[in-house]
């Protein structure tokens, strides 16, 4: 008996050991942030002045904002359902591709993982000048949409581009999982008769299933806290068509001429708790179907 | 041995500890000698450290700020002045300073957002600094410096340079339609004819530029006899009569077909557009000129007073000042500092390179005016022009008004029905000031 | 858990000839996707290499493809204009960004099999709430941290940098996903062996989980190597400046030349390509685990 518990109290300890570095960025830089922040969503705060307590306020303040309810909400929302299924399909597509032995396998996936090195500048400057009224893509397409400064394809664009910009980094994830996947696992299977979609389906994907988890949920969370290409091309517009959640926190916390921090705050939280919800939802389909 | 170990490192340390936080980095390399302390902090004058905020200028505006820099070290060896440039975005990490009390001493306030600070107390009134220096309110130009004087009565910013707007006129565009340039006695219908004569939009040129933009729309308002907001900031005038009906003139540029919007003619600043010879008469600031010198040297162009409206002239004043931090230990020192950026020396300096107009009004007879008149029109637009400042909700303000522009262009909203909405969603912004 | 899942379907012979036909023209289709995407995913960049070696004047002019006029302006400007700073920027950014490769990179894997395969208190809601951490956005999280920065005195220092750094959420949740991944047979023999977990994870676990720390500590350089904001805000002297802080300094109050920002721009990819270039050979697959074959 006192092995055991002996035993059990030395995982304890090593597992402590193990996440004290982690645990000190975590108490010293998140947790106090957090709490702050989450203090902050129940004041008035304008940066300058020290705070002051108005309960809910702030989120009874939300339940009736146009901007928010009427533009933010659906457009973070309409953002979160269509990129993160399609970079998620694409890139895991592309590392299943640059996984076999093909020629050239290092070429292609430097040239893949090109956008996700590509800075916010040169993404504004670029691509910008791509989607311009005259532009290459108009061209190309034979169209003559004002892409960015349409309130309906305004969002739609920046969709693309965050596609393009994020599949490599999303594809050098689903690499590095599927270099876990031993060849040995495959090579008893070839031996049992097994072709390649049924791999596929019964070592592959089960096998995968932590780091698509991984990927769906970094996935979910980046596309509800969208900002930097929003911020660079569009600043919410036009019309507020690009207005995600995530820009309105900065726009109320900084661009203000009276910045709203505990309202921006409180906007935070509700953010973080819709974030949270979808991940359990898709936890439970994907990482552990039987249990959550 | 001991002992000797311990002395070693306590000296070590010292010398460390005393050793200053920075030299200033003027691109024009010159030893600045510090003093360096054995022990104790013992000196015989001691130099004071101001730290100087802006946000960033290319490298040219740099290495001009830096010489300016230099001259003031010369003129005040006590004062070491620590230039710390933003190099991104300067409001949110001012604010984050502010906030925090850990701001520079001196640093850029934008008129825009001034009245915020200057209701907070955050800046340090000026005046018995100005007494004591000899340097009076007269000296600078009056709409510019009354723009930061706060509701006291206390000046707490001296203007640094400032902008307006001129009609810039592609002169080719002109001659080949037969039309004498604008003048300064032009009026508003002086502006829709040109416009008309000029614009072929079949080769994707268009008489006038007018975007939806609140950094523009505004002088026509003024040149109506309008205001944006009442005198006291506290409600807005968007709904009024001058508003939309100079509103109407606006847009109806684009209506017929003799106006564009960026976006239109593919580029994302009209300035562009008007230097690839794509509009032919567009409403921009002094930093068109040396953004043509550079990029379109071979364009022929010319600026004059925007036209006069059926109310009169108007115009919009863009002003930066330097302001001291009331969480500043050495207010003194970096009046000093500001005092010498903004004397007549100084400023005849930056005139000279053409980057920025002074704010002091004698300058206006200097000799650079005489071989640069485009400069001189932007320099004069202050005279009867209001700054660009709309209270501590401006920003609100200036996003309805480039809404409702917007929604004009882009979704042939009623532009009355437009301006209406927009006062309604700035009386309610102005009605959450807690 | 995963050994037990995965135990090989039926035989089915007959399905391979029925593939036979798709076998046939599925390279050419393949290798078509491949060069699509490629030529999609390189463009923009292309297209900025191209601009940046041009003159100001022709920016955004065509040709698209080739740089002509060609000039090497820019990227002179980049590098001298800033003289004596340029350097120190570059300096100061390879320290934060390689230190914490190094750092980030073993903290989060000592974390992440902590959370896969050990158990103790408190652990589901450790995780769970290491994961809130990441829903927070963090504009509302910059003051506080600016604070707490200050309070350390580490204002205006790259320690600002890299003391927040060393250990991160995503890392360790990164980790966790990957060790929940491999297969325990290694882990189990050791432990049957009588090793404690330290020697287990050190001697054992960390050499065979190359493609994971790799793919960290790459991640981990190019976030820290393209940093703005945090940088931005507890950095002061431009002496103490990051590449990407120094690179903004291009933008003007008055104009910006844009050529020479797309040309410092380079600096910011250029080394992270290169890097995953080299090091992406080590995705070599296969942890060999002869000798545990079943049966």
């Amino acid at each position: 008996m006192p092995r055991i518990r002996r035993r059990q109290l030395g995982e304890w300890v090593a597992a402590y050991v193990l996440l004290s570095p982690y645990l000190f960025v975590f108490l010293v830089f998140n947790v106090f942030a957090i709490a702050y922040a989450l203090y902050l969503s129940f004041t008035y705060f304008d940066l300058f002045s020290p705070p002051r307590w108005i309960g809910l306020g702030n989120y009874l303040y939300l339940l009736r904002d146009a901007l928010f309810l009427q533009k933010a909400i659906p457009n973070t929302l309409k953002y979160v359902a269509v990129v993160v299924p399609v970079q998620t399909v694409i890139s895991l597509l592309l590392a299943f591709a640059l996984d076999q032995e093909i020629k050239f396998r290092r070429f292609f996936r430097t040239l893949f993982y090109v956008p996700s090195v590509t800075s916010s500048v040169v993404i504004s400057l670029i691509f910008l000048w791509l989607f311009k009224k005259t532009g290459v893509i108009n061209q190309i397409l034979g169209l003559s949409i004002d892409w960015l400064n349409s309130p309906t394809f305004a969002l739609p664009t920046i969709m693309i581009v965050n596609i393009w910009a994020t599949t490599g980094t999303m594809m050098v994830i689903f690499l590095a999982g599927l270099q876990d996947i031993p060849v040995t696992y495959y090579e008893a299977a070839m031996i049992d008769g097994a072709n390649r979609w049924q791999m596929l389906r019964h070592i592959t994907i089960p096998l995968l299933r932590p780091v698509i988890f991984f990927v769906v949920t970094m996935g979910v969370i980046g596309c509800f806290q969208v900002f930097d290409q929003i911020y660079v091309m569009t600043a919410g517009g036009p019309l507020d068509s690009t207005t995600t959640i995530a820009y309105l926190i900065y726009k109320w916390a900084f661009q203000s001429t009276t910045p709203f921090m505990g309202r921006a705050s409180a906007v935070a939280f509700v953010l973080a708790g819709m974030i949270l919800i979808v991940t359990v939802i898709q936890r439970r389909l994907i990482e552990r179907p039987a249990e959550v | 041995m001991k002992r000797f170990l311990l002395l070693l490192a306590v000296l070590a340390l010292a010398v460390t500890a005393c050793v200053p936080a920075a030299t200033p980095t003027p691109a024009v390399t010159r030893e600045v000698v510090v003093t360096r302390v054995e022990v104790t902090k013992e000196v015989e004058k001691p130099k004071i450290t101001v730290r100087l905020s802006g946000w960033a200028a290319n490298p040219q505006e740099t290495a001009l700020l830096e010489s300016l820099l230099y001259r003031c070290s010369l003129k005040n060896p006590d004062v070491v002045v620590k230039y710390e440039p933003i190099t991104g975005d300067y409001w949110a990490k001012i604010k984050t300073l502010v906030a925090s009390k850990e701001e520079p001493d001196i640093y850029y306030m934008d008129i825009f957002q001034f009245p915020f600070f200057v209701s907070k107390g955050v800046l340090v009134p000026l005046d018995d600094y100005m007494a004591k220096s000899g340097v009076k309110k007269e000296d600078f130009i009056k709409t510019l410096i009354d723009a930061f004087t706060g509701p006291d009565g206390k000046v707490y910013g001296i203007p640094k340079d400032f902008n307006t707007l001129a009609l810039f006129y592609n002169k080719d565009l002109f001659a080949k339609a037969g039309i004498p340039e604008p003048n300064e006695n032009w009026t508003w219908d002086d502006l829709k004819n040109a416009a008309r004569k000029l614009s072929d939009p079949a080769k994707g040129i268009y008489g006038l530029g007018v975007p939806a933009d609140p950094g523009r729309f505004p002088i026509f308002v003024f040149q109506n006899g309008g205001r944006i907001m009442t005198p006291d900031f506290k409600d807005t005038l968007l709904d009024s009569p001058e508003v939309i009906e100079a509103a109407k003139f606006y847009t109806s540029f684009r209506a017929e077909k003799i106006g564009a919007i960026p976006s239109d003619v593919g580029v994302d600043w009209q300035g562009t557009a008007f230097g690839q010879g794509k509009l032919a008469m567009v409403f921009e600031g002094g930093w068109l000129i040396p953004y043509l010198r550079e990029q379109f040297p071979n364009l022929k162009w010319g600026a004059t007073f925007p036209p006069k409206g059926p109310k009169g002239r108007g115009n919009l004043i863009f002003t930066v000042a330097y302001v001291i931090s009331k969480n500043s230990k050495n207010p003194e020192a970096a009046w000093k500092t500001i005092e010498c950026l903004t004397s007549e020396e100084s400023q005849t300096v930056v005139l000279s390179t053409g980057f920025a107009l002074p704010s002091r009004a004698k300058l206006t007879e200097h000799e650079y005016f005489k071989t640069h008149p485009e400069s001189l029109v932007i320099f004069k637009g202050a005279e009867f022009g209001t700054p660009f400042m709309w209270g501590l909700r401006g920003d609100v303000v200036n996003e309805q008004m480039g809404k409702a522009l917007e929604r004009i262009y882009l979704e042939g909203q009623d532009v009355g029905a437009s301006f209406k909405q927009a006062a309604e969603e700035v009386r309610k912004a102005l009605k959450e000031q807690q | 858990m995963a050994v037990e899942a995965m135990a090989p379907a039926k035989p089915v012979v007959r399905y391979r000839d029925e593939f036979a036909w798709w076998d046939r023209i599925k390279k050419p289709i393949f290798y078509g996707v491949l060069i699509g995407w490629s030529v999609v995913a390189a463009t923009p960049f292309f297209l900025t290499v191209v601009f940046s070696l041009k003159p100001l004047t022709h920016l955004y002019e065509p040709p698209f493809l080739l740089p002509i006029p060609f000039t090497l302006e820019n990227y002179l400007k980049v590098v001298t204009e800033f003289r004596h700073l340029f350097p120190r920027w570059m300096l100061n950014s390879a320290f934060v960004a390689g230190l914490l490769a190094v750092v980030r990179t073993l903290f989060c894997a000592m974390g992440g099999y902590a959370f896969a395969r050990l158990r103790f208190p408190g652990r589901d809601l450790l995780f769970w709430a290491m994961l809130v951490t990441m829903m927070i956005p963090g504009q509302v999280t910059l003051i506080p941290n600016f604070l707490i920065i200050r309070q350390m005195k580490l204002l205006d220092s790259l320690m600002a940098l890299i003391v927040p750094g060393i250990a991160g959420a995503f890392g360790v949740f990164m980790m966790t996903q990957f060790y929940k991944n491999l297969p325990r047979e290694l882990e189990e023999a050791a432990m049957i062996d009588g090793a404690g977990w330290f020697t287990i994870f050190f001697r054992i676990v960390l050499p065979i989980s190359r493609p994971a720390l790799l793919t960290l500590a790459l991640f981990t350089f190019q976030g820290e190597w393209n940093a703005f904001m945090w940088p931005l805000i507890v950095l002061n002297s431009p002496e103490k400046f990051t590449l990407p802080l120094g690179l903004s300094w291009f933008k003007g109050e008055y104009y910006t030349v844009y050529s020479v920002v797309l040309a410092g721009s380079m600096f910011n990819s250029v080394p992270i390509l290169l890097l995953f270039f080299l090091f992406q050979g080590y995705f070599t697959r296969g942890i060999a685990l002869t000798g545990l074959r079943e049966g």
